[in-house]
């Protein structure tokens, strides 16, 4: 006979986990604990497929006049820098799109970028090979070999791939891009492999919205494993079958 | 008369081979201007490199792109460091630089150079500025994240505990 | 059997004049493509809702006439028909050069065309296109040698023919279906991912081949003073009376199977009916004077047997292929994209809007001198090798002639 409550399971196994946490890092503020670079994958280690890294959207959380992850991606990016190109010529990495349901009259707000699929139409379709999955599963464009002949534009049933129109100068050093080859959001790469997450992901939670979190989803421990997991979640044209490494949660 | 000629012929040719030695450094002969590099020494030996750079940097590339090795040797990035110093302001990229390392001696060779149509032709200036909460970290139930700011305060107040330093 | 006599066209100032002209079309041909290459894509009307443009409808248009274009070649080899035997060098020329005109306007419009050595070398099997750039090359090299098979009168050769001949016809075909498949085979867009692109291109080429056989046939007989006759016209307008009705009934199965899928009727209300240019270049483009008139005038009384109405009939078919592929391409991309059915979209991306291409003068021109590439090899071809029958007059190649 026990009238007592039952033990809050989940804080216990917070302050466990956390004290435990805190011996390998070093604890900032109440549940934030700061591990450093010494997660990161060392710099001469071959990435391989047992992290996949993906991002899960709260749409709920993501407001019709907010536009931070954009700006953050062209800034980090370097994007926005043509001269010439018209509007639609320009390049776009991540965009807010705004959903309107015609039947039910519901309305959305969520960014949309590259899916980063497991099976990606535009790596199966790409002649040379340049669009490429990479073992942790970030879809990336090989502008070596790009031919421009964008047909991973054609495919790609997301729109994430834009082409470079003019010739472009003052790019960043570490997301070279150039006239006449294809490109699309590569999950800030250069910011992963250095064990950070992408300017997007970090614009949306320096603003206090926290719609897009960023992890391995092979990590049982990461938080988007553990969100994915318990709370239902769906992919852009699920019914492609393409296992996207974005999903979104309230659509 | 034949003879003459002959050694007439042999003349011409002997000088016009030698006019570049002739010419010597301050002559008709045009040199490349290359730009002093940064540091002690490059990754390699100079000549090694005027041989053998395009096959580094090419497998170099490729162990990047698609297995994500970072290494600073070889990387097209890490040369620019100290080739392409910041304080030379190019804004320009693609072959219209007078004074760039790798461009001034390719077009002095002729031989066409792909790599910035795409690669920025200077390294970035600004330092990284490295947020404070890695990806992947197990427990974020729910927690919000802190301030930014208060978070790196705390940081170098706990770092500088760490090791012993007074705090400013 | 009868042995045709084969001979060059004669040079003069009507042969070097069409020469000069195809070079004009060919040097601005060759200057857009520096333009657009020196300065990047953004000269031209595609960008990044509409990728592939004008010159795509051109380079798509003498590819997939180019397999056609080898039909007549194939009927002769492969299945015995006497009469078209005479026909199958200039056709096998013909399908070449059509080729390389589609290929020229195809890869000067990439974005790094510097890159076709890297296009050759490395290949991702899994991709149409590369199978495509594979299927191309062997294309040209087994038709070359069905060509040689065909010219060379040594008989150790010419044991060779109906081998080459029939690997040639079976290449062209999966050629032709390969093609169709770069479109069949986007799962992503509304107006492709159907299986039945892929034989609606196979007819599609014997259309449009054949319109382009019999075209230029009947101007070189015309312009070299060579007969002609009724009996072989007569063959091959029947036969693209045959083909036009095949494309119609493949568009037909097409568009009927789209419009029982309820998740389709966008794309389909927005290409039959809401499309405004593309509705219009649809039914009267290609319907109208693409497939209906030219099988009137093929076939009606008045103007079945005019050598006029008859070349009227194929000029109109292949307006029509162009209007078709249009449709196709440009139209197939016009229609947005469904990122998420039921909804209204909108975005700062050109999501959930109908897009809108205006071909740039460039590209016009890189496409007009892809089609001067392929006449003036044709012309060529024939002024140096022994391509074109003497006479096809109906008692030389008719073997139901009576004397």
């Amino acid at each position: 006979m026990s009238n007592q409550q039952q033990p809050d399971l989940a804080r216990r196994e917070f302050i466990g986990r956390g004290t435990a946490l805190a011996a390998t890092g070093v604890v900032l503020a109440p549940g934030v604990v700061l591990y450093g670079v010494a997660q990161a994958k060392p710099a001469d280690e071959a990435v391989s497929s047992k992290n996949r890294w993906g991002m899960l959207v709260d749409t709920s959380k993501c407001s019709s006049d907010c536009n931070d992850c954009v700006t953050a991606c062209n800034k980090e990016q370097g994007l926005g820098n043509e001269t010439h190109s018209r509007e639609g010529q320009r390049t776009q990495y991540i965009r807010k799109v705004e959903l309107h349901h015609k039947a039910t009259e519901v309305t959305h707000s969520l960014p949309v970028m590259c899916q980063h699929c497991w099976s990606p139409p535009c790596v199966d379709v790409c002649p040379t090979g340049a669009s490429f999955k990479r073992a942790d599963g970030i879809v990336l464009v090989d502008r070596h070999i790009c031919i421009g002949c964008r047909f991973c534009m054609m495919a790609c049933p997301y729109k994430a791939r834009s082409f470079v129109h003019e010739t472009l100068t003052d790019q960043k050093p570490h997301n070279p891009r150039g006239k006449g080859c294809v490109e699309a959001c590569n999950l800030c790469v250069h910011r992963v492999d250095e064990g950070r997450e992408p300017a997007c992901v970090e614009a949306c939670a320096a603003n206090g919205s926290n719609a897009i979190i960023f992890g391995d989803l092979n990590d049982p421990n990461s938080d988007i494993a553990q969100r994915v997991k318990k709370y239902a979640s769906s992919e852009i044209r699920a019914d492609l079958g393409l296992n996207t490494g974005v999903r979104y949660q309230g659509i | 008369m034949k003879h003459l000629q002959q050694l007439l012929a042999m003349v011409v040719l002997v000088l016009t081979l030698s006019a570049p030695t002739l010419a010597g450094q301050g002559g008709r002969t045009p040199q490349p201007s290359i730009p002093v590099a940064k540091g002690e020494q490059c990754v390699e030996d100079k000549s090694d490199m005027r041989r053998n750079h395009m096959d580094y940097l090419k497998h170099h590339r490729d162990e990047t792109m698609h297995r994500g090795i970072r290494t600073e040797k070889y990387s097209l990035k890490a040369c620019l460091e100290c080739h392409v110093p910041v304080e030379d302001s190019m804004a320009t990229s693609a072959g219209n630089d007078e004074g760039h390392f790798c461009i001034n001696c390719h077009v002095y060779a002729g031989v066409t150079l792909d790599c910035f149509e795409c690669h920025a032709t200077k390294p970035e200036s600004t330092a990284q500025f490295h947020p404070l909460v890695t990806p992947g970290s197990g427990i974020m139930q729910d927690v919000g994240r802190a301030n930014t700011a208060e978070l790196l305060n705390n940081l170098v107040k706990n770092s500088e505990d760490n090791a012993g330093v007074a705090h400013e | 059997m009868k042995t045709t006599k084969f001979l060059e066209i004669g040079s003069g100032k009507g042969y070097y004049g069409l020469l000069i002209m195809l070079g004009v079309f060919i040097l601005a041909g060759l200057s857009s493509f520096f333009f657009m290459e020196h300065n990047g894509h953004w000269v031209t009307g595609m960008d990044n809702q509409i990728v592939w443009g004008a010159p795509h409808v051109f380079a798509i248009f003498l590819i997939v006439a180019a397999s056609g274009a080898l039909n007549v070649a194939s009927i002769g080899t492969v299945f015995n028909k006497q009469i078209y035997q005479p026909l199958g060098r200039l056709s096998a020329l013909l399908a070449v050069a059509l080729l390389i005109g589609g290929l020229t306007v195809l890869v000067l419009d990439l974005g790094r065309p510097d890159r076709l050595i890297i296009a050759m070398t490395h290949y991702n099997f899994k991709s149409i296109f590369a199978w495509n750039i594979i299927l191309y090359n062997g294309f040209i090299a087994l038709v070359g040698v069905y060509i040689w098979t065909m010219l060379d009168p040594n008989p150790a050769v010419k044991r060779f023919y109906k081998v080459a001949g029939f690997t040639a016809f079976v290449w062209r075909l999966i050629l032709t279906t390969g093609t169709g498949s770069i479109f069949g085979w986007l799962l992503a867009r509304q107006a492709y991912d159907a299986a039945i692109l892929a034989p609606m291109f196979i007819v599609m080429s014997f259309s449009f081949g054949l319109a382009v056989f019999m075209l230029v046939m009947m101007a070189t007989y015309n312009l070299t003073d060579r007969p002609l006759g009724d009996a072989v016209v007569r063959r091959l307008k029947n036969l693209l009376g045959v083909f036009i009705a095949g494309v119609l009934y493949f568009v037909m199965v097409y568009h009927l199977t789209n419009l029982y899928a309820t998740k389709l009727h966008g794309v389909e209300a927005f290409i039959l009916r809401d499309g405004g240019i593309f509705t219009q270049v649809f039914w009267i483009g290609q319907i109208i004077i693409g497939s209906l008139l030219p099988l009137g005038l093929l076939f009606c009384r008045l103007t079945r047997h005019s050598r006029f109405w008859i070349a009227v009939a194929s000029a109109l078919v292949i307006f029509g292929g162009f209007a078709q592929l249009y449709v196709l391409l440009i139209g197939g991309q016009a229609y947005p994209l469904v990122l998420f059915p039921g909804y209204e979209v909108s975005s700062g991306f050109a999501d959930g809007v109908i897009n809108s291409y205006s071909p740039s003068l460039p590209e016009l021109v890189l496409g007009f001198s892809g089609i001067a590439v392929a006449i003036a090899m044709t012309v060529v071809g024939m002024r140096v090798l022994r391509f074109t029958p003497v006479s096809l007059a109906d008692e030389v190649v008719d073997p139901h002639h009576s004397k």
